[in-house]
């Protein structure tokens, strides 16, 4: 798909600044998240007032089926997107070996702004456990921009334990062929 | 003595940044509240010299803690800054019938948001 861009996880940090405080803010917010659902509220704030998205679907992998089912969602029902098959396969094998997607604003023919999308993977013990789909954008926030993808890398590793408390440890591992959206 | 900064938001994070931000990247004083009727109560007592308020909170929403304050003669001169996800123009003006002197959108661009104060309060 035109526009879209797959990033590492290993993404380079820009250096000392604003964007350390909300770095530094998030991480504390998440690690100081009283239980599973104060997690929940911390990652819908730090998407709402850091990425500037109100339209939010976090996706667990289920051990039973090898897929990912709906764990929370904010703003969108989750269960009537089909939002990890718009990945498609190969994004879908690059997310869960750990790199963030992209998906940059693009025209369709029919001139309708495509939405932006964010597919950020949730990561233990070098793990894919979940991923979280970003959608729209709140009109005010053009796009994704580099400190954005330092935000995405600190959630990619730090939210699983306090999303999914200490049920993180026997979460499967489920990588390469096999996992559908 | 240093100035002081109200800083009011129902959402731990959005506090916890914009205190960093007025206390790590500024020379005033930061007290918080999490909701509007808090935010008049603590605008009384503390007499901030300006208030940075969201307006989406429960209890009492900003654009009424921004009128209360302005029928207030303790709070009515204190400048007031609106911080909010929504962007659209009747919302903002909403804010400004509310009595807000000024009117900013989440995400919160940190250095934009130190130019801001500065602009009311000096440096």
């Amino acid at each position: 798909m035109n526009g879209d861009k797959h990033i590492a996880s290993g993404t380079k940090s820009s250096g000392a600044g604003m964007n350390d405080l909300r770095l530094e803010a998030a991480r504390k917010r998440l690690s100081e998240s009283r239980n599973q659902e104060d997690a929940i509220e911390a990652l819908r704030e730090i998407v709402a007032n850091f990425l500037g998205s109100e339209e939010i679907g976090l996706f667990k992998v289920e051990r039973r089926t090898a897929t990912f089912q709906v764990y929370w969602s904010f703003g969108i029902d989750a269960e009537n997107y089909d939002l990890l098959r718009a990945l498609g396969e190969a994004g879908l094998q690059r997310v869960m070996r750990g790199e963030c997607h992209v998906v940059l604003p693009s025209r369709e023919r029919s001139g309708t702004v495509v939405r932006v999308q964010a597919f950020i993977p949730i990561r233990f013990a070098n793990q894919t456990v979940a991923i979280l789909a970003i959608l729209r954008l709140l009109p005010q926030k053009v796009a994704f921009d580099r400190s954005d993808m330092e935000l995405f890398k600190l959630l990619s590793e730090e939210a699983a334990k306090p999303l999914f408390g200490s049920s993180v440890h026997s979460m499967p591992v489920l990588e390469g062929p096999g996992i559908r959206a | 003595m240093s100035k002081k900064i109200l800083v009011v938001d129902d959402s731990k994070t959005a506090l916890m940044m914009e205190r960093e931000i007025v206390e790590r990247r500024t020379t005033y004083q930061c007290v918080t509240a999490s909701d509007g009727q808090e935010a008049v109560e603590k605008a009384q007592q503390e007499r901030p010299d300006l208030v940075l308020m969201d307006v989406v909170m429960p209890r009492m929403n900003g654009f009424e803690a921004c009128k209360r304050m302005r029928q207030q003669p303790g709070t009515r001169e204190i400048p007031i800054v609106l911080v909010t996800t929504r962007g659209e123009e009747s919302y903002m003006e909403a804010g400004f019938r509310s009595g807000c002197n000024d009117y900013i959108t989440k995400p919160v661009d940190g250095a934009e948001l130190v130019a801001l104060l500065h602009s009311y309060l000096g440096e």
